[in-house]
């Protein structure tokens, strides 16, 4: 789906190329028509903006915004698994997913940034990747609602993608939090985020450390954060 | 159309066929493999570690599946220790584990950024220009251009670049300063090289090449116990913390084991259970403090009390009243005890102590031809005769025939050899008693610290003894032993007053008189020193003491050191198993240290190279001598004449500059090329010209008028360091002058608020923004990244190929290449190799062959420490200018700029023709240079370089280091042995021999840690029977310290020590540095002030001591910064617990949250240092910009005594001697918030664009 492609391109770091084939990009768009007619003509009116914009502006405030700082992001897992040791799992087992339909990487990036990941959906049929795109989605709504709040033009991608598969069900929490968490969400508000939940050892079925990973089990690319996942990566310290 | 969207960025589609049609690409599905590797839950692990900032030195697993680092265990296959010790692991600790999450962070720099303001200004420049460094003379030419720039260093506005746009623009600038002002306006900062060996060497060997001046870390760190060097001539050397487990009474002073040493605290509770006592002496409440069966808590800043009042009862039980014979032995023998010193008259009749009696003071120099300056005396009891023992310096250097092998401990005569029995004291002897007066510091008034009323001159008899001079007047001595028992305050029997006969008489430095000082009660000095020394007595020095920041750094760091080695020394506790000084504090143990040298400052192409002090650098450059608020007459001696002792800081260090003693960079106001070049046009020899310039005033060292441009530092690299976030004493005045952008300095300087101005320095107005170019190297944007010009990103640890040794365990381990360096990133030694390679390209046409002129200082472990036994200045008309003897060496190296590279990565040739050493060793390296052509091949391409050996990995530089080590290499160790044993006279190569065939490679140490061989270039033993510990080849091979006497020194003699008093040991209260009243009490907020002293420990969550962003330790604390306070305090300023506290002074300001915590006592407070700004900190009420970091209140201060040089063992060594950077002096106003402002409400380093005050 070239759209997706579009989308991943709008949001690589600003590049001659890219300014360049803006023309291409808006076409490409037309053609496909796959977003509805308000969406395609912010992220239309964002592109018209990167073609009139300085490209060394452009790059100041891509990376003032995507390069600074854990809240904005584009690793997906950053949100999900943060500095905790489940990353190193999950972008293993994401690599493994490209693999597997013939997708090896070639530029020197992980596996979880968010362009990278839209291209590959690019290259997948249709229905397979809005699929994928579904399940990435609460955490690719929690940057564009972020976006949105800090009055960025880029929440205009995040709201396509949203358009293609629908906003995720958590919508307005995400929003919520968006818009009440302060500098940076993850930092100010540690004291309750990481706040030590009780041990139980009768209470839950399953034992003790029924939130770890069992090992042998295959594990799929997870991209729902399971209810507690902030909780469950403090504590497999 | 360009078909953009038809191209994919990031992936490869696989192809249907490869190689050649060889290889087929199915696309069937693979599961059933999933079983296969499932079993493997990783496809591979290395070994690595984490390396820069932290003394464990602890061996890491790091698993890696998919080329992806997935998390890290601790290693546990470390050799076994001996039968009788507990092993070494399990090593490593929470903050170790938590590394492999830094890699993949959304904090990790990935590609080379540069503020985008320059890089415009750049490619404007340099499509005008063409040539990159015209392009750069384009823009640091015109103010208007630099400004544009400069002004927004923290301000953000970065850009990604590649490597092949901001090389050329490094380089260039390199080469527009080295061509304009001179190399030695490019500087270079790096810490801890013993943590990442090659990294560090990469940029040290680049700057070395070029002419650049390396800087210095250990002392601008503070960690340097200046003490150290004045006692043993010895930068530090430590026990290896299994010797802990030999002692069997432990002391912690200061150092708050468990928390900072983790890996090692083992061997301290494991000791316990053998019966070993624990004693800690601590302020607050520590992790420490729960391991002891004894807690004392002085009040901070005065341990130097307590440890004279503890030496006051060690003297007076076991050596007055004689209740050992093991230490009398051992204080005759190896400290300076016996040596005699001169007692001069004075007006009021009293007597003052001076110098060493020295051979050259008696007639015909007491037979002595060579080096009788240096040769100092003692009375020999067999004999009667005064008598030149062997050992002292003077035999070290220099010796002919005969007297060549005499610098060795042998209790022997020099010139007859006839055994000795040297006398403790002259009192049995004595021709009479005679008043001698002795400073006293303890009543000097602060606004926070008790003081006692005692007179300022504390006269007290003392025994002595007649000598007759060479020029035929009579002299009176007495021995060290002597003084030291009067200056400690011990009535002896000979009347007089100010000696105490009990420990309850009120007379310094009794039990009783500290009470009132540091509020420890009497009794428990009494009890901790009995038993310290009792034990020491009954096991031979199995008393040991572990010391840390803490203690080193206040202003008088020396003496709070000298006092608790003084209980060392009396009690025979230095150099025996499981006794003796045990400072841990930095990390300066590079095991490999001479095979590191020649590859880290490119010994093997250039000799010498440009070193500089850091503290005296930044003191000197970031202009906070402009501010400065303490005065030297402050910390005089009341028994000189102030008249002649004039002048501030910075003079100080300007006279020690030109006199020879410390380094300077840059030098001259003129640019060292351009010097040779004139002196030639002239037809005289550079160091002659420069001379004659010098004292005519023509050329002028750059310290004399630091804000005249041409004497600006141009350039700075920073890497493995997070110089601006972490130890930048004095940060507001860094961005306020350094770097010229938004600060938050809230005081006057001396030209608005008047003030002592320097004597020897040009007042006029401050320059602001002096750096051209700060390129800092990281791996993740720290605080100094916010604030450079370019960022590079550099491999993490385990990205890399590197070393680590650590001074906490014997063995030596690498780094290793996990994955390849993510992104953009570049190891360091691929990174300073890169630059090296463009600079060659871009000075052709800009420098050729050029002949640089380097001002070398005298310098310790080699014959110019003994250039000047009288303090002589030339300036003053005192003497003669003499480069190398009354000045620095002015020595011309000849640079072959476009060559930098190739000789970047070859083994030059300077090895083989000058060989290879360190501490005053030197042997011949032909065959390890030999072995390395064959291991790393040689150079095929035409050159400079052809048929050298390469280095062009980082493993090469890995094997260069390990084969001209002796550590690594028997063979050099038995040759570094014997060339020791030329100069003492004595065979040493029996504790190298056994391992002579042994050679230690990268590969083996990626295998297992391997133990390193015993090596001349340390005190200690890698042995099967002791463990290492400092001082043991002293003791019991003879071997001297490298110091005046040859033996440790309670007494320094230098004129400069006299004159501040420092001679001996002594109390002296914290100085007053004036940083709180002109401002409290001005800017209120409604809320009530508190002054506290600012204490900055060691941090517990953390990244070792550099990072303190790692979200999961920092949730283990509060998640951001944080001080420390009292609840008496805390009270007192209605605080509650997690407030929004600011602190602040002239200095600058913090936003914090508050701890209220019963650990903390009335008074003071602490904040653990590195806490970054680019975490959770709020704006600053006071400053109006974000609140700073720790150092945003701290300013350097420094002291004259450690400026002394060409004095033996006060002489100038790149981080062993020179100034240090105290912070522990230091107010604060504490107040609660009133307004908690986030700014621009995303949490980043930049400041807001208001204006400061």
């Amino acid at each position: 789906m070239k759209t997706l492609k579009v989308l991943s391109a709008l949001l690589c770091y600003p590049q001659p190329e890219i300014q360049a084939a803006l023309t291409e990009m808006i076409m490409a768009l037309d053609e496909e028509n796959r977003l509805p007619q308000s969406q395609c003509w912010a992220v239309q009116t964002l592109m018209n903006q990167m073609r009139r914009t300085d490209l060394m502006d452009l790059q100041e405030s891509y990376i003032g915004l995507f390069d600074r700082g854990r809240a904005l992001s584009l690793h997906l897992f950053e949100h999900l698994h943060g500095q905790s040791r489940d990353r190193g799992q999950a972008m293993v087992d994401l690599l493994e997913t490209y693999r597997r339909h013939g997708f090896e990487l070639s530029a020197r990036e992980l596996p979880d940034y968010l362009p990278l990941f839209l291209e590959y959906l690019a290259q997948r049929p249709v229905d397979e990747a809005l699929s994928l795109l579904t399940d990435a989605m609460p955490v690719i709504a929690l940057i564009g609602a972020r976006l949105a709040e800090r009055g960025s033009d880029y929440h205009v991608v995040f709201d396509a993608l949203a358009a293609l598969v629908g906003e995720p069900a958590s919508i307005a929490e995400i929003r919520r939090q968006a818009a009440t968490e302060g500098p940076d969400e993850t930092v100010v508000n540690m004291d309750q985020i990481w706040e030590e939940e009780a041990v139980t050892f009768l209470a839950n079925q399953g034992g003790c450390g029924i939130n770890r990973p069992i090992p042998d089990a295959v594990q799929p690319v997870q991209w729902v954060p399971p209810p507690d996942s902030t909780r469950q990566s403090a504590r497999s310290l | 159309m360009s078909h953009f969207l038809d191209r994919l960025n990031f992936f490869k589609k696989v192809t249907d066929t490869f190689s050649g049609d060889h290889g087929i690409v199915t696309n069937e599905d693979r599961g059933w493999e999933d079983a296969y590797r499932a079993r493997w839950q990783h496809d591979k692990i290395v070994r690595s570690t984490h390396g820069v900032n932290c003394t464990g030195s602890c061996s890491w697993k790091i698993y890696v599946k998919n080329g992806l680092v997935t998390w890290e265990t601790q290693q546990t296959d470390y050799p076994r220790t001996r039968d009788d010790l507990p092993n070494h692991e399990p090593r490593g600790c929470q903050r170790g584990a938590s590394y492999s999450w830094y890699l993949y962070s959304a904090n990790r720099v990935k590609y080379p950024m540069i503020r985008g303001k320059l890089l415009k200004l750049w490619r404007d420049a340099l499509s005008l220009k063409k040539d990159p460094v015209d392009a750069w003379a384009f823009i640091v030419e015109d103010p208007a251009k630099s400004a544009e720039y400069k002004t927004q260093r923290g301000l953000g506005g970065f850009v990604r670049a590649t490597w092949e746009e901001v090389n050329p623009l490094i380089a260039a600038a390199n080469v527009y300063t080295a061509k304009q002002y001179g190399p030695d306006r490019i500087y270079g900062f790096s810490p801890i090289p013993a943590m990442s060996m090659v990294s560090y060497a990469a940029g040290s060997r680049y700057l070395s090449l070029i002419g650049g001046a390396c800087g210095s870390f250990y002392d601008w760190y503070c960690d340097l116990p200046p003490a150290s060097p004045m006692i043993w001539g010895e930068q530090t050397d430590v026990p290896e913390s299994a010797d802990w487990y030999n002692s069997t009474f432990l002391m912690m002073w200061g150092s708050n084991v468990p928390q900072t040493r983790t890996p090692d605290a083992h061997f301290m509770t494991e000791v316990r259970y053998k019966g070993t006592k624990t004693v800690v002496v601590c302020p607050d409440y520590s992790e420490a403090s729960k391991f002891a069966d004894i807690w004392l808590h002085p009040k901070q800043g005065t341990d130097a009390a307590v440890a004279m009042a503890m030496g006051h009862v060690i003297l007076r039980e076991f050596h007055l009243d004689g209740k050992s014979e093991y230490f009398n032995q051992y204080v005759r023998e190896t400290t300076d005890f016996p040596y005699l010193v001169m007692l001069d008259a004075r007006a009021d009749g009293s007597y003052v102590n001076s110098r060493f009696l020295r051979a050259s003071d008696l007639s015909d120099s007491a037979g002595q031809a060579n080096n009788p300056e240096w040769k100092t005396l003692a009375f020999d009891e067999k004999s009667g005769n005064l008598i030149v023992p062997n050992g002292s310096i003077g035999f070290r250097w220099g010796e002919k025939d005969g007297m060549v092998g005499k610098w060795n401990l042998e209790p022997k005569e020099a010139l007859s050899g006839a055994e000795t029995q040297l006398r403790l004291s002259v009192n049995e002897i004595r021709d009479q008693v005679v008043p001698v007066a002795f400073p006293y510091f303890g009543s000097t008034q602060h606004p926070h610290f008790a003081c006692t009323s005692h007179d300022e001159i504390q006269v007290r008899n003392v025994p002595a003894k007649k000598v007759r001079l060479a020029n035929g007047s009579e002299a009176l001595v007495a021995t060290v032993y002597d003084l030291t028992l009067a200056q400690y305050g011990l009535d002896r029997g000979l009347g007089g007053d100010n000696v105490a006969k009990t420990y309850d008489d009120d007379v310094p430095y009794t039990p009783a008189w500290q009470e009132k000082i540091t509020g420890v009660p009497r009794a428990q000095i009494i009890t901790v020193a009995r038993q310290f020394a009792e034990n020491a007595d009954k096991t031979h020095g199995k008393s040991m003491i572990i010391i840390g920041a803490a203690m080193n750094h206040w202003y008088h760091m020396d003496m709070n050191y000298r006092g608790v080695i003084n209980m060392l020394m009396m009690c025979g506790c230095v150099g025996q198993s499981g006794g003796g000084w045990a400072h841990y504090v930095g990390q300066e143990k590079l095991r490999p240290q001479t095979g590191w040298t020649a590859l880290a400052f490119a010994l093997d192409w250039h000799r010498p190279p440009r070193h500089m002090n850091s503290t005296s650098f930044f003191y000197i450059h970031s202009s906070q001598w402009r501010h400065e608020k303490v005065t030297m007459t402050e910390i005089l001696s009341p028994l000189v004449d102030p008249q002649q002792w004039q002048g501030t800081q910075i003079d100080y260090n300007v006279r020690s500059a030109r006199m020879g003693w410390l380094p300077t960079a840059p030098h001259f106001d003129a640019n060292p090329l351009q010097l040779v070049k004139d002196a030639e046009a002239a037809g005289q020899a550079p160091a002659a010209y420069l001379a004659e310039k010098l004292k005519a005033g023509k050329v002028n060292f750059a310290f004399e008028d630091p804000d005249n441009p041409v004497n600006f530092p141009r350039n700075m690299f920073v890497w493995r360091s997070n110089l601006l976030g972490s130890s930048g004493k004095g940060h507001e005045y860094f961005l306020k002058y350094l770097l010229g952008t938004t600060h938050g300095v809230q005081g006057k300087d001396l030209g608005e608020e008047g003030g002592e101005k320097p004597l020897e320095v040009k007042w006029r107005e401050a320059a602001h923004g002096k750096l051209d170019l700060l390129v800092t190297l990281d791996f993740r944007m720290s605080t100094t990244c916010m604030y450079s010009d370019i960022v590079l990103p550099t491999a993490t640890w385990y990205e890399k190929n590197d070393l680590n040794t650590s001074d906490m365990h014997p063995f030596i381990h690498p780094l290793s290449a996990a994955v390849d360096p993510a992104w953009e990133s570049r190891t360091d030694w691929d990174i300073f190799k890169g630059l090296a390679k463009t600079f060659s390209e871009v000075c052709v046409g800009h420098l050729g062959v050029e002949k640089d002129l380097i001002a070398l200082p005298t310098h310790h472990d080699t014959p110019t420490e003994l250039a000047m036994p009288d303090v002589k200045d030339w300036k003053r008309g005192e003497c003669d200018l003499i480069p190398g003897k009354t000045a620095p060496s002015l020595i011309v190296v000849e640079r072959d700029y476009p060559n930098t590279y190739k000789k970047f990565t070859s083994v030059g040739p300077l090895l083989d023709k000058l060989g290879n050493g360190g501490k005053g060793i030197g042997w011949n390296t032909e065959h390890e240079v030999e072995a390395l052509a064959t291991l790393n091949y040689t150079v095929q391409e035409e050159g400079v370089s052809k048929g050298r050996p390469c280095i062009n990995s980082d493993i090469d530089a890995a094997e260069m280091i390990m084969m001209l080590a002796p550590e690594t290499n028997g063979h050099v160790a038995v040759k570094a042995w014997a060339a020791l044993g030329k100069i003492t006279g004595r065979d040493h190569t029996h504790l190298a021999l056994p391992k002579e065939h042994e050679k230690i490679r990268y590969r083996d140490i990626q295998a297992q840690p391997r133990k390193i061989i015993s090596s001349p270039t340390w005190s200690g033993l890698e042995d099967e029977k002791v463990s290492y510990n400092a001082g043991y080849t002293n003791v019991h091979e003879l071997i001297p310290w490298r110091t005046v006497t040859g033996r440790q020194q309670f007494y320094q003699d230098h004129l400069w020590m006299l004159g501040f008093g420092e001679a001996m040991c002594a109390y002296r209260p914290p100085i007053d540095m004036k940083t709180v009243e002109p401002i409290i009490g001005q800017r209120p907020n409604g809320n009530k002030e508190i002054v506290l002293n600012f204490i900055t420990p060691h941090q517990k969550w953390g990244i070792h001591s550099t990072y303190t962003d790692n979200l999961i330790m920092l949730t283990l604390s509060r998640g951001g910064p944080i001080i420390w306070i009292s609840e008496v305090d805390a009270r007192t300023a209605g605080i509650v617990d997690n407030d929004w506290i600011e602190a602040y002074n002239v200095n600058g300001a913090i936003a914090a949250r508050a701890v209220v915590s019963q650990r903390v006592p009335e008074g003071m407070s602490m904040m653990y240092h590195a806490q970054e700004k680019i975490v959770n900190t709020p704006g600053s009420e006071i400053t109006g910009t974000r609140g700073g970091i720790h150092n945003s209140v701290t300013r350097t201060v420094l002291k004259p005594t450690h400026m002394i040089g060409s004095y033996a063992q006060q002489s100038y060594g790149f981080n062993y001697y020179g100034t240090v950077g105290a912070n522990r002096d230091e107010f604060i106003i504490v107040r609660k918030m009133a307004k908690v402002d986030w700014l621009d409400g995303e949490v980043s380093a930049e400041t807001t664009t208001a204006e400061a005050h």
